[in-house]
């Protein structure tokens, strides 16, 4: 038998708090998603508040019509693919290296790695390094420069380093030698591991709006985020809406593409969550 | 030598493995670093990187002395930083040790999960949404000020409201991810000390003074430091969704005002100047803050 222990109030108090600021961390994507649905008449007057009010998919119909919309997607979707699996490759790989107590290079290396957590060339210079490689305007720029992460090489190396030096040895007494060991043994034994990463890299590659709008200018190579901020702030809505639809109003077509966009992380977030948290949790004991 | 030479041979295949890690890093990390050469130079596009005059300290002098703009964009920075440093470094530690004291395991993955999701969306996507939120006539919050009988208020539009706007929108969209470091060393503490907390009669507030807040320490210190390290670096996509040019002269930082002015107007030399003194100022910090603190509390990043 369960016996039921008296819940002080002070643990009321608690989960109260706690609740209220889940709640306020759901709010705004449970409001964009019932703005986004709501009649735009009834969103422009505010007359929206925690229900959707009048049901509408006026705004759908026009954001799922928009070329540029598509193309930002896509421009998106391009960088994400390429650049998780490229960094994902390159950054294990450095990880690995570094995690090996016998690798002579470990002390220089790992320095050089961290003094670029600590010290950085900004904007300017790093606009200038992308000029002169001529990868201004290319989808290149928006891959290549976070190919290489260094919060991630030292995530990763905490991970490695967990793996034992036993079965290391005993492969190579079979004959091994250090690709086998990291592709074959290492690099599977570490699933979990890579797996956080490659969401963290992911949800970065999505979410980056600054490379976009430093690096692109041609129209066709602007990715999402860039796009969604030029119809937020620019309100280059107008020019979507035809004037038999303008019964559709900005801000209707504002909360959809706002919704539509992040929707693969809202729908994927439930799924791959537990991922983010283990991985931060296994390798951030040893800090 | 032979040794060494002996030694590269046996890591052959990890040195090979090494390499493109490197060669990304030496590419778009240490070349950049570099780049700030043209801090000293009266850089000019036609001339490139290397070909450009040497100014020495000209565009130093100009950005401290000629330059009001400078002032009041490190004063921006600064201003902003510290405000976060009082109001949003400690929420994720408070509500972390809130998340410590719930029983339910499925409560406290519920309130996890949930908390954690903000982190997830861009800036832009948040920033979209807070947009709406403050709105002055239709978003949620000046319809509850109106509810309660006040009068509507242009967030967005008025100098006074920015600066907290950018500190609550951080917590936010941050606090909740932000407790996963303290989760997961409190996760380490042994249950047992709990226990024998509670048979010795410790209340709540004493469990978590002298058992949880201990347990964590170690991490509040790290992210101190790397807080403080980051103290003239204000995120630059947040201000560049929320921050409207009727409000640069209270919400303009370091990085917009380097994008803006820097490749928008072609200013690359000063605003490298800008630049090369943010990240130095942020480096000394770090390794000022880093040594006191192996001097008096014995903890360090290094």
């Amino acid at each position: 038998m369960r016996k039921r222990k008296k819940i002080s109030l002070s643990y009321m108090g608690i989960v109260m708090a706690l609740l209220l600021f889940s709640f306020l961390c759901i709010l705004p994507f449970w409001y964009v998603f019932i703005s986004s649905i709501s009649d735009p008449l009834k969103l422009r007057t505010g007359d929206v508040r925690l229900f959707p009010n009048g049901f509408s998919m006026q705004s759908y119909r026009i954001v799922l019509k928009e070329r540029r919309f598509y193309r930002g997607l896509l421009v998106t979707l391009i960088r994400t693919v390429a650049g998780t699996g490229l960094g994902l490759f390159i950054q294990s790989m450095t990880a690995y290296v570094l995690s090996r107590k016998s690798f002579g290079g470990r002390g220089f290396f790992s320095r050089m790695v961290v003094f670029t957590i600590l010290f950085n060339g900004g904007i300017i210079p790093n606009y200038l390094i992308m000029q002169q490689l001529h990868l201004l305007d290319t989808i290149w720029a928006l891959i290549l420069p976070m190919v290489f992460n260094p919060w991630n090489v030292m995530l990763l190396v905490s991970f490695f380093a967990a793996v034992p030096d036993s079965i290391e040895e005993s492969a190579k007494l079979d004959g091994a030698n250090d690709l086998v060991i990291f592709f074959r043994l290492a690099a599977p034994l570490s699933k979990p591991a890579l797996m956080t990463i490659l969401l963290y890299i992911s949800v970065r590659h999505w979410n980056e709006l600054m490379d976009g709008v430093i690096y692109i200018n041609m129209d066709r190579l602007k990715p999402l985020q860039v796009y969604l901020i030029e119809l937020i702030m620019r309100s280059s809505v107008q020019n979507m809406v035809e004037p038999s639809e303008n019964f559709v109003t900005a801000l209707s077509i504002q909360t959809t593409v706002i919704f539509v966009s992040c929707l693969p992380i809202l729908t994927l977030y439930p799924f791959v969550q537990r991922f983010f948290v283990k991985g931060i949790m296994a390798g951030g004991v040893k800090g | 030598m032979k040794t060494h030479l002996k030694r590269i041979r046996r890591d052959k295949y990890l040195y090979l493995m090494l390499l493109p890690g490197v060669l990304f890093m030496l590419l778009f990390r240490y070349l950049p670093m570099g780049g700030l050469i043209i801090a000293f130079k009266d850089f000019s596009l036609r001339k490139g990187i290397w070909k450009s005059a040497w100014a020495g300290m000209e565009n130093f002098t100009f950005i401290f002395t000629q330059n009001p703009d400078f002032y009041q964009i490190v004063k921006n920075t600064l201003e902003i930083n510290l405000l976060k440093l009082l109001f949003s470094f400690p929420m994720p530690i408070v509500l972390a040790l809130m998340i410590n004291e719930v029983r339910g395991v499925r409560l406290k993955k519920w309130i996890q999960t949930s908390v954690y999701l903000p982190y997830f969306v861009s800036w832009v996507v948040f920033g979209g949404i807070v947009i709406q939120f403050l709105s002055p006539g239709t978003g949620i919050v000046n319809r509850l000020i109106q509810a309660f009988g006040g009068s509507s208020i242009p967030f967005l539009q008025e100098e006074r409201y920015f600066k907290g706007i950018v500190v609550v929108t951080d917590i936010w969209k941050g606090a909740g991810w932000g407790t996963i470091l303290y989760l997961s060393a409190l996760t380490g503490i042994d249950p047992e000390i709990y226990e024998a907390a509670k048979i010795d009669g410790a209340g709540r507030l004493k469990t978590i003074w002298h058992i949880s807040i201990p347990g964590i320490s170690d991490t509040i210190v790290v992210l101190l430091l790397l807080q403080i390290g980051a103290m003239m670096d204000v995120g630059f996509e947040q201000i560049y969704v929320l921050c409207k040019p009727i409000l640069y002269s209270v919400g303009d930082v370091i990085s917009t005002y380097v994008y803006r002015v820097g490749i928008g107007n072609a200013q690359f030399s000063m605003t490298a100047a800008v630049g090369l003194f943010q990240s130095a100022v942020g480096l000394t910090l770090i390794v000022i803050c880093n040594r006191i603190c192996r001097t008096f509390f014995d903890k360090s990043l290094w």
